[in-house]
């Protein structure tokens, strides 16, 4: 059963209504995506930051704040993301449905007329961005380009999909790099700005237990009136944009002043087919996707060696990452074990059992999807992003169908592209 | 059964203490299919000195153990892990302790009682050996050296240990790894048997259950055990005075992290916890939070770069202020936070802005409502301070400026204020 409605408000600008009953809250979302390039992710990890600072009828931030405050606390967030080759920039707001504010109000009207407001009506003089807030936003993303390597185990395993993919755009860091930083300022950030949304896939997301007539509230909202159609240009995350060629297996190592090491194994699936998506999920799962997984069991439980043992499938670029936190001088004896298990996963090492059990956990996960708000809006997200529709029932059958032979085939086309260490 | 109703969020809480003395809350939540259940404990990582009930003698246990208990319930005699098992029929356990309570819990959509005769099964049976016991030091010796190397945990812990002098908050919850080398199978049956018991445990329930039914299936799957009475503890005398005032370390970070902290006494009078909780929320965002005019200042003057979180922490035993977040001058922005707070302390509060915070914190307890773990987890902890979630929502509207200007001048004070901060070597 399918909850949601997409309609296509003009060519390449969607508006997507998730129809639920299940939350006291409505939750807005505007996504701007746009092909991952070194030339631009720099300039676009910064507009989010200078939109919120003031648009042009709310000119500061804390207009546009206690705006916000005054319908009962909504809350406004916005910020980057990758999703496979992708540049993602997310816009959300989440407000109190209407039957649970004290008095009679309409929050969702004025919750929809700010969001659209901030993203597509800035702050402009003379066709540039505030000077000021572009360069107080540039010193805080240089603050936050620089502070990435604070939060260890992100970093680590940030740091070996950059060594996987050197020279192409999934490398990219989502914040862009501090070289390119320098050069923007008010005039090109307002010019990569109006390209960006002249140019984008824009995806517009409601989910609550809204009325027939949002529809018509978005379609008549003038700053959707004023978006051009267009072909949209960003990339649809399918077999061919992920394709891989089986390389010579890396090992990387960095130091850095730690008391833990933290060591991600990064593996490629070559060749892919169709049923991968569904295949990969159930082969995580076995390998380091649960508590009884190969990871869990041998790292940790059996041999002490971590507190962090996983695995994680990421779909829109076929791989599989395995991570754990260890001993440093436990690295060799760490590495030899996970090895054996991924060696485990080829020869088929694992039972019906744990196949089953694999497939309850997803099917677990699937089911928790709609109970959650922000996590229903992703999944649709995610898969407007990947040129397919499919709503439960059919993502639950796919996985329910799977069998030994088509995880052993998969395991055997499964390489170890690099092995990642931070050390001391 | 009690059954508490909030006509607001229309929501209903049902309450029964049980013949064995444990307590059971059912938040019931008809349109969801997202099941959760809690299972605490009141043995939190302060509580590590008491007196024994079986031998009245009084002990004192090493730094860590509440933690390691809970790290050690899920392996059974028959071999078995209580972890595996559930997640065998795609239920997601696990557990995890605090200051003041340990908690063990699962979500699930479906085999809700399948997986209750495990969960209640495994927390009633403990099986401890030397052996098991040993292999655990290696896995939590790992996942104290990941809070080591974590900036945000140790200027939190710093802020602790500058806040309070004896008060065993200041130590890690999950103890040294010297502190956990001296732990053993009789120190866990020790603190299972004497904290365990039913009196001293709380069991909270959200998803879509009939409360009468969900009760029966929960007092079947109970082991007699008898009520007992309140265990003993001890804790150190605690000087309303503050520790240290500032606590500097290095680490290898590019962005400083700081920790502004007030220490507050503890306050007994629960009617009034909640109104002053609710006050301090409103203070705290009237201060510092993302509208507020030192917010903006910070934020233009590049000393900050996010919104700080703002948190009132609070139990029986001890109660203070965080405001944390990243600066790359955090002694700048302390000193323009005292500035504020001085200024605000003799101006007194803007009408305007206070009706609208206060709209704002509003809506914040409206969101807990939406998922059914964010429902269980609250009223956990609340019980655990001896409240009712539901007050908040129904004590919100005495909260005037005149009281929110009173508790000002009371709990923010400078002489309680600590800072801590970890920055770049």
């Amino acid at each position: 059963m399918k909850n949601i409605i997409n309609i296509e408000l003009k060519k390449g600008i969607n508006l997507h209504i998730i129809k639920t009953n299940k939350f006291k809250t409505n939750l807005l979302s505007v996504f701007l995506s746009t092909p991952l390039s070194k030339e631009k992710v720099t300039s676009n990890a910064l507009i989010p930051a200078v939109l919120r600072r003031g648009s042009k009828n709310m000119p500061t931030q804390d207009e546009i704040s206690i705006a916000l405050e005054e319908m009962y606390g909504a809350t406004f967030d916005c910020g980057i993301d990758k999703i496979g080759d992708d540049q993602v920039l997310k816009f959300y707001l989440e407000t109190i449905n209407n039957e649970y504010l004290p008095e009679q109000e309409d929050n969702l009207d004025q919750a929809i007329k700010i969001l659209l407001e901030v993203v597509f009506d800035p702050l402009i003089q003379n066709n540039e961005f505030s000077n000021e807030y572009v360069e107080s936003e540039k010193n805080n993303l240089k603050q936050i380009i620089e502070g990435r390597k604070d939060s260890k185990a992100t970093y680590a395993y940030e740091r070996c999909i950059e060594e996987m993919y050197k020279n192409k755009p999934y490398s990219l860091y989502k914040y862009g790099n501090l070289q390119d930083l320098e050069q923007i300022n008010n005039k090109n950030l307002y010019e990569q700005y109006t390209n960006l949304i002249n140019n984008c896939k824009i995806d517009i997301f409601i989910s609550g237990d809204v009325q027939e007539n949002v529809q018509e509230k978005i379609s008549n909202n003038d700053n959707i009136k004023k978006l051009q159609a267009r072909e949209a240009t960003y990339v649809i995350n399918n077999k061919e944009s992920r394709k891989k060629e089986s390389k010579q297996e890396q090992e990387v190592s960095e130091s850095m002043d730690v008391g833990q090491g933290k060591l991600i194994i990064g593996m490629d699936i070559l060749e892919e087919k169709d049923k991968d998506k569904y295949v990969a999920l159930v082969y995580n799962a076995i390998l380091g996707g649960t508590p009884t997984s190969k990871m869990f069991q041998n790292v940790r439980e059996k041999n002490s060696l971590a507190y962090t043992a996983s695995s994680s499938f990421i779909r829109q670029k076929a791989n599989v990452f395995i991570k754990c936190g260890i001993d440093i001088p436990n690295y060799d004896k760490a590495l030899k074990i996970i090895k054996e298990q991924v060696e485990d996963m080829k020869k088929g090492e694992f039972s019906d059992k744990n196949i089953q059990e694999a497939k309850t956990n997803i099917i677990s996960t699937i089911n928790f999807i709609p109970d959650e708000q922000d996590t229903e809006l992703m999944y649709y997200f995610s898969q407007e992003l990947s040129g397919y529709e499919m709503d439960y029932e059919e993502y639950i059958e796919k996985i329910n169908s799977i069998n030994k032979e088509e995880i052993i085939e998969l395991a055997n086309r499964m390489q170890i592209n690099t092995i990642y260490f931070l050390k001391n | 059964m009690q059954i508490i109703e909030n006509l607001k969020m229309k929501e209903k809480l049902y309450m029964e203490k049980l013949e064995n003395g444990l307590t059971v809350m059912i938040i019931p939540k008809s349109n969801t299919r997202k099941k959760y259940i809690m299972w605490g404990v009141n043995f939190g990582s302060i509580d590590n000195h008491f007196i024994l009930p079986s031998t009245k003698e009084e002990v004192e246990i090493p730094d860590g153990v509440a933690h390691f208990l809970e790290h050690k319930m899920f392996e059974q005699k028959n071999g078995t892990n209580s972890l595996d098992v559930l997640s065998s029929i795609g239920v997601d356990a696990n557990a995890y302790t605090t200051n003041d309570y340990t908690t063990y819990l699962y979500e699930c959509n479906d085999h809700f009682y399948e997986a209750l005769d495990e969960f209640m099964d495994y927390v009633q049976n403990p099986y401890y050996t030397d052996e098991n016991v040993e292999k655990e030091k290696g896995i939590i010796s790992q996942e104290i050296k990941m809070y080591d190397d974590h900036p945000f945990w140790q200027v939190y812990m710093n802020a602790l240990k500058c806040l309070y002098k004896n008060n065993p908050i200041r130590i890690d919850i999950a103890g040294t790894v010297e502190s956990i080398s001296g732990i053993n199978k009789d120190t866990l049956y020790a603190c299972y048997n004497t904290f365990y018991t039913p009196s001293n445990m709380l069991m909270v329930v959200s998803g879509d259950f009939v409360p009468e039914k969900l009760i029966e299936e929960i007092k079947k799957r109970l082991i007699k055990k008898e009520n007992t009475a309140e265990v003993k503890r001890i804790y150190p005398q605690e000087p309303l005075e503050i520790n240290e005032k500032k606590k500097v370390v290095e680490m290898d970070v590019n962005n400083p992290l700081f920790v502004i902290a007030f220490k507050d006494k503890v306050l007994e009078n629960k009617e009034e916890l909640v109104k002053k909780h609710i006050a301090i929320e409103i203070l705290l965002y009237i201060l510092i939070g993302k509208s507020s005019s030192l917010y903006q200042k910070l934020y233009t003057e590049g000393l900050i770069i996010a919104a700080p979180d703002l948190d009132y922490e609070f139990s029986k035993q001890y109660a203070h202020i965080t405001i944390s977040g990243q600066s790359n001058n955090p002694e700048k922005l302390t000193e323009e936070f005292t500035q504020e707070l001085k200024q605000l302390k003799e101006k007194g509060i803007d009408s305007k802005i206070f009706e609208r915070v206060k709209k704002k914190i509003y809506g914040n307890y409206v969101t807990e409502f939406n998922d059914v773990s964010d429902i269980a987890k609250m009223f956990m902890g609340d019980y655990f301070k001896g409240i009712n979630s539901f007050d908040y929502i129904e004590n919100h509207k005495q909260v005037t400026k005149e009281y929110a200007e009173e508790i000002l001048k009371e709990v923010f004070d400078e002489e309680k204020m600590i800072l801590s901060i970890v920055k770049g070597k």
